[in-house]
C-alpha cells in the first residue's frame, strides 16, 4: 500500500506494524507526531495498545522499558534533548538488556530550529553502547523502526532510531504493509532477580562484560548484514563517500547536479561499526570523505589517515548538512574543482527586508503577563529566569534573561537570589514544563527557604510542540495549586484577563507577599493558549484593535517591550496593527501606550 | 519531470496547507516527492517556509538557485527567500504595489486587498495564491482537477468554499 506521508507518521505506521504493545514519550520538536499518530491510528483501527504522554522522558523511557523486560514489544519517543532527561534511565538499561523488543526513538535538530543544542544522538547510542540506526527518508524511517524492533529482540538490546528534523518533518509517498495485522500479546514479566535487579558490583560487572560481547556480535551483524553487502560490488578508486541519514541524499544529488560520480556506501547502522571489516574494505581507495549529521560519529571509529571528515577540516563541523556544504567539501578533498553552482547573485531590493524573529502568537495571554512583571518588577532591580515552552518567546520582550534546560527556571531562581540578594529573582514557567521537571526543584527551594517569585503560567496543554494535554487537563485533581500548598506554602492564583490594569494589580500584591515572604512566593496565573480551540473561545473577547494615528507618536513602547506581531510601522511612520493578524484579544487597549493610541475596530467580529 | 517549489509565508497563513495540497498531487499521479517545513519556534506570525521536490529527488531540501517557483503569501517573506530561485524562474507573490522589481518572472497579486474589500475571506489567502500559480506558471506540475481532488481530501468540508476561490483566482489573475 502507498501513502503520502510526513516521516513521524511514518514512524508511527512502523510501530503499529512491528506490533510494538506499548508507546510511551514527551513531546518535543520534531518528533511529537510520532506519538500523536499511533494515537489516531489506535483510535481508527480500534487496536488494543497503550500509547500514552508521560510527564517527561525518563518517566516515559521507563514506563516502556518495563513493558520490554516483560516481554512485550515496546517504544519510547522524545526529542534530542529529551534523551539527556532519560539518559539516567538509559545508560543503565543498556547492561540489563530487554526481552520484548524496546525502540527507543531521539528525534535530533540539526540546525538548532528548534533546540537549545544540535548534541547527536547517535554519539549518546555509542556513550551507552547500544545500536543505532540513522534514516535517510521518511520511507527509512518506516523501514527502520521495524528492523530496529527486530535487532532488539534479537539481541536483547534497546535500539534507538535517530531521525533527524528533515526525516521527521519531511514528506514522501510511502510503501507500507497492505494490511495491519496487529496482535495483542499475553507476554507477562518472568521474575529474574539476577537480571532486573543486579546490583554492584558483581551483578553489574558481569553485565558489562555481556554488554561487550553483545556490541561486537551486533557490530559482526551490522558488516554481514548491511555493509558487506554494500562493499562488495565497488572496485575501489580515488574517492569513496561513506554516508549516513540524510547525508546520503544530499550527497548522491550534489553529484549528481555536478556531473560527478562517485562510489558510495550508505550507513544504515552508524554504531557499533566492524571498524576492521571497514579498513580492510577501503584499502583500494585514495580518500574516504565520511559525510554524516551532526558529530563525527562514524568519523571517529574509523579514523585512519585516509580518512577525511569533520575532525580534518573538510567538512563543516556544525549545523544541517546542505548541498552547498557538500559541494564545498567535495572541493575540499579535490575532488570538484569548478565554480559553486548554489551561490545566488544578491539582489538589492533598495531597501532591507525586515526580520520576521520568533514572537508569541497574536492574543497569547504570556505577552500581558510579562508585560505585567515588567511594569511591577523593573528591570533594573530584577532578574528573570524563564524556561522552556512558548514563553521562552517573551525573550523578545526583554521578559527574560536566563534559559538553560527543562525545568531550570526554578532551581536558578535559587542560585540567582543566592548570588544576588539585592535583586527580586522573577522565574517563569509552564505548566507542562513545571510538571516534568519543575517540582522537584521548588520542593529544593522551600526546603532551603530560598526568597524568589515563581510565576507558573498555566494554559493547561503543551503548547509549544502542538498543544498536547498536561496532567491537569483531562484529570482535574491533580492541581499545581494543591500542589505547591502541599510542598507547605501559600499559592497565589490569578485568572488571566485582557484588562491589563488587573493583571497589573494582581502582581502588585505579589510583590507585597514576596517582601513579607521567607520561602519562594508561588504564583499561577490562569491562562489559555490562542490556538487551543474551542477551549481559546470561552476567553478571547473578541475585541480588535486599531489605530488612531494622530495619538501615536511612534514611541517604539508597544513594538520594543509589548511585542504583538500585528503591530508594526506603516508608510507615514505611525504604527499600524494588520487586521488579518489581530487576535481580537484587546490586551493592547488599555495601559500600554503611552499616547493611548489603541482603540477599538469596531468590524464584525471573525 | 523535476520540478522544485519553494511556499513561503508567515505561520497562520496557511502554508503548510498548500505543502500537503502539492504532496497530495504528487501521491495520487503516483509521481515522487519529498517535501520539508522549516517553521522553527513560533507558532502564528514568524516565518515560515516550505520545500517541494516533485519528481526523483533524495533529500527534501531546496538548495540556492535551484528552484522553479516561488509561491509567496506575503511580500517580505518572498524577497526573503528569493535566493532559492534560478535563472528563469517564476515568483508568484501576493503584495501591493511597492514590491520591487526581481529579475525573475512576476506574477503578482494584492490578495490583501481582495480581503479587506471584502472579494475573499483572508483565510483563503493560501488557495487564492496557488490559484494564480497554477493560471500563469506554465509549467506548473499538476492540473486544476488534480489540484481540486486534493483539496478536497485535505478537507471535504471547506471544500466547495476552496473551489470558489481557485477558481475566482484562475479567473482573476
Amino acid at each position: 500500500m502507498k501513502q503520502t506521508l510526513m516521516g513521524n507518521e511514518a514512524i508511527a505506521w512502523g510501530i503499529v506494524h512491528s506490533n510494538i504493545q506499548m508507546v510511551s514519550g514527551y513531546p518535543g520538536t520534531p518528533s511529537s507526531e510520532i506519538l500523536k499518530t499511533v494515537q489516531k491510528i489506535k483510535d481508527d483501527l480500534n487496536l488494543d495498545l497503550y500509547a500514552q504522554w508521560a510527564t517527561n522522558e525518563k518517566v516515559g523511557f521507563e514506563v516502556a522499558y518495563a513493558g520490554a523486560i516483560s516481554g512485550q514489544r515496546s517504544c519510547a519517543t522524545m526529542k534530542q534533548v529529551g534523551l539527556n532527561v532519560a539518559s539516567d534511565a538509559l545508560m543503565s538499561a543498556s547492561y540489563i538488556g530487554n526481552k520484548g523488543a524496546m525502540v527507543l526513538i531521539s528525534a535530533d535538530d540539526p540546525g538548532f530550529h528548534s533546540s537549545q543544542t544540535e548534541q547527536d544522538s547517535r554519539v549518546f547510542a555509542k556513550f551507552a553502547r547500544i545500536p543505532v540506526l540513522d534514516p535517510s527518508t521518511p520511507q527509512d524511517a518506516y523501514d527502520f523502526v521495524k528492523l530496529a524492533a527486530d535487532i532488539s529482540e534479537l539481541f536483547e538490546t534497546i535500539v534507538m532510531l535517530r531521525p533527524v528534523m528533515r526525516v521527521s518533518h519531511a514528506r514522501e509517498i510511502i510503501q507500507m504493509d497492505d494490511n495491519t495485522d496487529f496482535k495483542k500479546t499475553e507476554n507477562r514479566f518472568e521474575r529474574d532477580v539476577k537480571r532486573w535487579a543486579a546490583v554492584p558490583r558483581t551483578g553489574r560487572l558481569a553485565q558489562g562484560y555481556e554488554q561487550l560481547q553483545r556490541i561486537e556480535k551486533i557490530a559482526s551483524y551490522n558488516w554481514e548484514k548491511f555493509l558487506k553487502p554494500e562493499f562488495k560490488n565497488l572496485q575501489g578508486g580515488k574517492l569513496l563517500i561513506l554516508t549516513s541519514g540524510t547525508a546520503d541524499g544530499f550527497v548522491r544529488e550534489t553529484l549528481d547536479d555536478l556531473g560527478l560520480s562517485a562510489d558510495i556506501v550508505k550507513v544504515i547502522m552508524p554504531y557499533p561499526l566492524p571498524t576492521k571489516e571497514i579498513k580492510n574494505s577501503i584499502k583500494n581507495y585514495d580518500k574516504v570523505l565520511v559525510m554524516e549529521e551532526t558529530y563525527p560519529c562514524i568519523e571517529e571509529q574509523i579514523a585512519s589517515h585516509k580518512i577525511y571528515g569533520k575532525n580534518t577540516n573538510t567538512v563543516h563541523k556544525i549545523d544541517e548538512v546542505t548541498k552547498e556544504r557538500v559541494l564545498k567539501a567535495l572541493q575540499n578533498i579535490g575532488f570538484y574543482k569548478d565554480k559553486n553552482i548554489y551561490e545566488a547573485p544578491k539582489i538589492d531590493f533598495g531597501f532591507e527586508v525586515p526580520a520576521r524573529p520568533p514572537a508569541l502568537c497574536p492574543g497569547c495571554p504570556h505577552r500581558d503577563i510579562y508585560y505585567s512583571i515588567m511594569k511591577v518588577f523593573k528591570k533594573k532591580k530584577s532578574i528573570y529566569p524563564s524556561d522552556i515552552g512558548c514563553y521562552t518567546l517573551g525573550l523578545a520582550q526583554g521578559a527574560i534573561d536566563s534559559i538553560l534546560c527543562m525545568g531550570a527556571s526554578v532551581s536558578m531562581a535559587s542560585g540567582f537570589s543566592i548570588a544576588n540578594p539585592d535583586k527580586t529573582v522573577v522565574a517563569s514557567i509552564g505548566d507542562g514544563t513545571f510538571f516534568h521537571s519543575g517540582i522537584p526543584p521548588l520542593l529544593n527551594a522551600i526546603y532551603q527557604n530560598h526568597k524568589f517569585i515563581l510565576v507558573i503560567l498555566d494554559n493547561s496543554t503543551i503548547a509549544m510542540t502542538g498543544r498536547q494535554a498536561t496532567p491537569e487537563r483531562f484529570h482535574q485533581a491533580i492541581d499545581i495549586k494543591k500542589i505547591v500548598e502541599g510542598m507547605g506554602i501559600e499559592c497565589l492564583e490569578h485568572q488571566y484577563s485582557y484588562q491589563m490594569d488587573q493583571n497589573i494589580e494582581f502582581f502588585k500584591k505579589v510583590k507585597k507577599k514576596y517582601e513579607q515572604n521567607k520561602t519562594p512566593t508561588v504564583v499561577v496565573v490562569r491562562q489559555f493558549c490562542i490556538l487551543d480551540n474551542p477551549r481559546a473561545k470561552e476567553f478571547v473577547p473578541n475585541i480588535f484593535a486599531k489605530v488612531d494615528e494622530e495619538k501615536c507618536v511612534a514611541c517604539d513602547q508597544c513594538t520594543t517591550v509589548y511585542k504583538c506581531p500585528p503591530m508594526h510601522y506603516n508608510e507615514n511612520g505611525k504604527i499600524e496593527i494588520d487586521p488579518f493578524l489581530c487576535a481580537g484579544c484587546a490586551g493592547c487597549l488599555e495601559v500600554i501606550c503611552p499616547t493611548d493610541a489603541f482603540e477599538i475596530d469596531k468590524r464584525d467580529a471573525k | 519531470m523535476k520540478y522544485q517549489i519553494v511556499i513561503a509565508g508567515f505561520g497562520g497563513q496557511g502554508v503548510v496547507f498548500l505543502v500537503k495540497v502539492l504532496a497530495i498531487c504528487a501521491g495520487n499521479n503516483n509521481i515522487a516527492f519529498l517535501g520539508t517545513e522549516n517553521h522553527g519556534m513560533s507558532q502564528r506570525g514568524g516565518a515560515v517556509s516550505c520545500d517541494i521536490k516533485i519528481g526523483d529527488f533524495k533529500n527534501p531540501v531546496i538548495d540556492k538557485n535551484q528552484a522553479d517557483m516561488i509561491i509567496a503569501l506575503d511580500k517580505n517573506e518572498s524577497l526573503r527567500n528569493i535566493q532559492y530561485l534560478k535563472k528563469d524562474a517564476m515568483m508568484v507573490v501576493n503584495a501591493d504595489e511597492s514590491y520591487p522589481e526581481i529579475p525573475f518572472q512576476l506574477s503578482r497579486v494584492d490578495v490583501n486587498k481582495k480581503a479587506l474589500n471584502g472579494e475573499i475571506p483572508i483565510q483563503g489567502l493560501n488557495v487564492y495564491m496557488l490559484g494564480v500559480a497554477l493560471k500563469n506558471e506554465k509549467r506548473f506540475p499538476f492540473s486544476i482537477n488534480e489540484v481540486k481532488e486534493a483539496i478536497k481530501k485535505i478537507n471535504p468540508k471547506l471544500s466547495e468554499q476552496n473551489f470558489k476561490i481557485l477558481d475566482k483566482a484562475i479567473k482573476e489573475s
